[in-house]
């Protein structure tokens, strides 16, 4: 083969199989919905039949009215702190952004299985605060927006708080010294600055919160509130099935999804308020004075709610004998960790699959991930574009639908050899999903070095692939090993595709703690859940010092 | 650095695709079991079956609902060998599909007929009940209708029956025996404010934790297990009678492997068997297998009618709809 040809050819296979061979399938089995039998017939059919139901509106409007909910939501908790982190001298400010990456890095259904137990009706926050009745908010719509906000709200407090940081004082500054009042300075010249930066993530927030599976299936099938996302799962997994169903039902998500992911890119692109110049700015961040002791006990409340009450109530079901003994010294055992380190448990075999299949995982979207952002932003080869695209589609496609997509694709007979019903579609469906984090880490790493590195190297007779390993990889090395880590840590405990195609003796973290749930003892799978965010946590926290220290 | 950083991804990913191979080539002599309910249990006759035939079973546990769209999902490409459901009901449906494969384990001999057909052989069987929380404040319950009461109000708890098999074959039972008045007590629990809360361990958190006073239609021994760890919960066998759940295990026509499925059948029949089935809180298939919990012999069951089954989609839809109300 063609050596020049070699590089790209392997990554776009690779981007075939990743994406584009589960995207397809089900945009055809949406379109044919007897698919299944080899048939063609009756195209859109499955359409029709779908939105013909009467409680289809209602899916959609629950999905947007939480998006949008979360979106607003996130804004009321996530634009102040993080303004105030931007623009003042906080107090331990690492200290803080470092509680606010938790979380966002707690899964989902933890801390929603975390929050029920925490806030039903002689929960843990009852037993000890008797009066405090939040039973019924926390197993109703605003309820489930809550508490999605509370785990997503991050995304706007880092995004707010790093564009004010690094533009918005320095021109208000300007804009006091000619005369400008302290009001009138933050709403004419800070404020649109960090606009742009306010609306992406807001819409990231929109974006995460429609995709959510754990939180609407924990707490949804308590209060009767379904999802896109759940309804999909329903229709894929509840006897009896309707795949082009839960195919129509994907489109209408990744529709969704991607008008949002496209507004938001067009946000970024279309508003460029830069004021960075490339040379080093003075960031003086002003000093708090007085507000110094009102601020810090915001952001201690917002910390103490958002961070310790969903880990303070996973750790004490972990360490509780039983749940009806309630917050009681006498309660206190190691047993659920004892049932999960005992020999031929199955719990250890689901940590160690997970861990196997997050390192695979890393390596796999990090190579991926790494050769398309080359051949994108340094080759520009022909097809760029094409390859850029298929590496970003997944930030905008639905955990479920990369599920559905891999179910309805390998789950024939007419493949010769199948990943399906082995955890090779585990990791199909892991570095399909996780793919975007290298591929935005590194192109940003790239675009900082200059071309004519490069330039120099082949003008010495390097070839690309030598140019490639020798000088480029190591500049780019940290923010690869960065996302990579992220990488790891996500897939480590991914939850929807997961329980739609793990098979047959192959359990992860997640589905222990799902099944835990629905079939065994809370505590097991609460004990699991923390020996999971402890590992996820020390990863996360390591790849967020690694993303810091700039090359 | 960089040099030894590629070659380390080299050996990993050559690792991983020889760990494929042998994973691929190693699963090609499992057998493969598709499973409700207890998981435990299932771990448990896969790892004493393998001790036997050093046949390697691998699992997968779910509920009733989850198992059979996995099954038919895979229609095209049929991996399981051996089903057990917790619902009778399911059974005799695949039997009709004729997906099924006609055996009579040896061991099936002191199984009671009305356990067994050519086709399948209950593997257990679970009874349904009330699962109460003795520390909750309210009276104990007696019969099903005691959970309509106003000391009930909003403090009751149900599996879904289109999850559980088991619960689904409560619904049946009560409308073969009462017909309109199961659809009235039904309606007079939903109007008392009862929830459906996902399959049975979801439908019993609440109830452990004091945020709800009793499950309605409980599988027992998912409660029984939960009792022996010190939950202050009771099971109470309602005085008009409930029913009992057979698990029905049977062998996908489709299997590949119809000999060692044949012999999974017969070691979970087998005394060693059965006597983990009676560990895990159910009672044994096998009448001269002891369990420490009550047997079905001192329950009071519903009158059957087999005429009047009910079909098992129009029930679902029905009690869907009822619960879907705002």
């Amino acid at each position: 083969m063609n050596k020049n040809a070699f590089l790209p050819g392997v990554t776009g296979l690779a981007l075939l199989l990743l994406v584009a061979v589960p995207v397809s399938f089900v945009v055809l089995q949406a379109i044919f919905p007897h698919l299944d039998t080899s048939s063609y017939s009756a195209p859109f059919s499955a359409f029709f039949r779908v939105f013909a139901e009467p409680q289809m509106l209602a899916l959609i409007a629950t999905t947007l009215k939480v998006g949008l909910g979360v979106a607003v939501c996130s804004a009321f908790i996530g634009i102040p702190l993080g303004a105030l982190r931007g623009l003042f001298r906080l107090p331990g400010a690492a200290l803080w952004d470092v509680l606010f990456l938790v979380p966002f890095l707690l899964p989902p259904y933890i801390a929603a299985l975390s929050w029920m137990l925490a806030l039903q009706t002689n929960g843990y926050v009852q037993q000890l605060l008797p009066w405090l009745h939040l039973n019924n908010f926390l197993f109703s719509l605003p309820g489930m927006i809550a508490v999605m906000t509370l785990n997503i709200f991050p995304v706007v407090y880092f995004a707010v708080s790093r564009s004010m940081a690094a533009s918005g004082s320095r021109l208000a500054d300007v804009a006091r010294i000619h005369g400008a009042g302290a009001f009138q300075a933050f709403v004419r010249i800070t404020l649109p600055m960090a606009l742009p930066a306010m609306a992406s993530s807001l819409l990231l927030a929109f974006t995460l919160s429609i995709e959510e599976y754990g939180v609407p299936g924990a707490l949804g099938s308590r209060s009767g509130i379904l999802m896109l996302t759940t309804g999909i799962e329903q229709r894929l997994a509840d006897w009896p099935i309707d795949l082009p169903g839960a195919a129509v039902l994907s489109l209408v998500l990744v529709a969704m999804a991607l008008c949002a992911y496209s507004v938001q890119r067009a946000v970024l692109a279309g508003k460029n308020v830069e004021s960075m110049t490339g040379k080093p700015a003075d960031v003086t961040p002003k000093p708090l004075s007085g507000w110094t002791f009102p601020v810090l006990a915001l952001f201690s409340l917002v910390a103490l709610i958002a961070v310790a009450l969903p880990l303070a109530s996973m750790l004490a079901t972990a360490f509780s004998g039983t749940l009806s003994g309630g917050l009681s010294l006498s309660n206190l055992t190691l047993r659920h960790f004892a049932t999960l380190f005992a020999v031929h448990g199955d719990a250890l075999g689901a940590l160690s699959t997970s861990l196997s299949l997050a390192s695979g995982t890393a390596l796999i979207a990090g190579a991926t991930g790494f050769l398309a952002s080359w051949l994108v932003v340094v080759r520009r080869i022909r097809g760029a574009a094409v390859i850029d695209g298929l590496s970003l589609l997944p930030a905008a496609l639905p955990g479920i639908v990369v599920g559905v997509g891999l179910i309805l694709a390998w789950n024939r007979s007419f493949w010769p050899v199948t990943p399906y019903n082995t955890w090779g579609i585990l990791l199909l469906a892991y570095c399909c999903l996780l793919l975007p984090y290298p591929v935005r880490y590194v192109s940003a790493a790239l675009k900082q070095i200059g071309g004519n590195l490069d330039a120099a190297a082949r003008v010495h007779g390097a070839t690309a692939a030598q140019t490639l390993r020798l000088i480029l990889l190591p500049l780019v090395l940290p923010s690869l090993l960065a996302s990579m880590m992220m990488v790891f840590a996500v897939a480590s405990r991914e939850l929807v595709t997961s329980l739609l195609l793990s098979p047959a003796g192959v359990q992860t973290v997640s589905v222990f703690v799902w099944r835990q749930f629905e079939q065994g003892s809370v505590g097991d799978g609460m004990a699991m859940a923390s020996v999971a965010v402890l590992l996820s946590l020390t990863l996360m926290l390591a790849a967020f010092r690694l993303s810091q220290r700039r090359v | 650095m960089t040099r030894t950083l590629l070659s380390r991804t080299k050996t990993g990913v050559m690792t991983a695709m020889t760990l494929s191979l042998a994973m691929a080539a190693g699963s090609a002599q499992a057998l493969t079991l598709y499973t409700a309910g207890p998981g435990s249990l299932a771990k448990k006759l896969a790892a004493g079956y393998e001790k036997q035939t050093g046949v390697k079973v691998d699992v997968f546990q779910a509920t009733t609902g989850k198992v059979m769209a996995r099954l038919e999902a895979e229609q095209a490409n049929p991996r399981a060998d051996v089903l057990i459901s917790a619902s009778w009901d399911t059974a005799t449906d695949l039997e009709q599909r004729g997906w099924l494969l006609q055996y009579q384990s040896p061991n099936a001999a002191q199984v009671p007929a009305q356990f067994k057909t050519p086709y399948y052989v209950a593997q257990g069987i679970s009874a349904l009940g009330i699962v109460w929380n003795t520390k909750s404040g309210t009276s104990e319950p007696k019969d099903w209708g005691d959970l309509t009461k106003p000391e009930f109000k909003d403090k009751v708890t149900t599996p879904d029956p289109s999850l559980s098999g088991a619960s689904l074959d409560l619904l049946i039972g009560l409308q073969n025996a009462h017909a309109q008045q199961a659809w009235k007590l039904f309606d007079d629990l939903k109007a008392n404010g009862m929830i459906i809360a996902g399959p049975n361990a979801q439908a019993l958190t609440p109830v452990l934790q004091g945020a709800k006073a009793a499950v309605f239609g409980a599988v027992d021994y998912v409660s029984y297990a939960s009792m022996q760890d010190g939950e202050s919960v009771k099971v109470i066998f309602p005085q008009s009678g409930t029913v009992i759940a057979p698990r029905p295990m049977m062998i996908l026509k489709s299997s590949q492997q119809q000999k060692e499925a044949k012999a999974f059948i017969d070691y979970a029949l087998s005394p060693e068997g059965q006597q983990l089935v009676a560990q895990a809180w159910l009672m044994p298939a096998r009448s001269d297998i002891d369990a420490k919990r009550p047997l079905f012999k001192s329950l009071k069951l519903l009158p059957e009618d087999p005429k009047a089954s009910a079909s098992r989609k129009d029930v679902l839809d029905r009690f869907a709809k009822l619960f879907t109300q705002p």
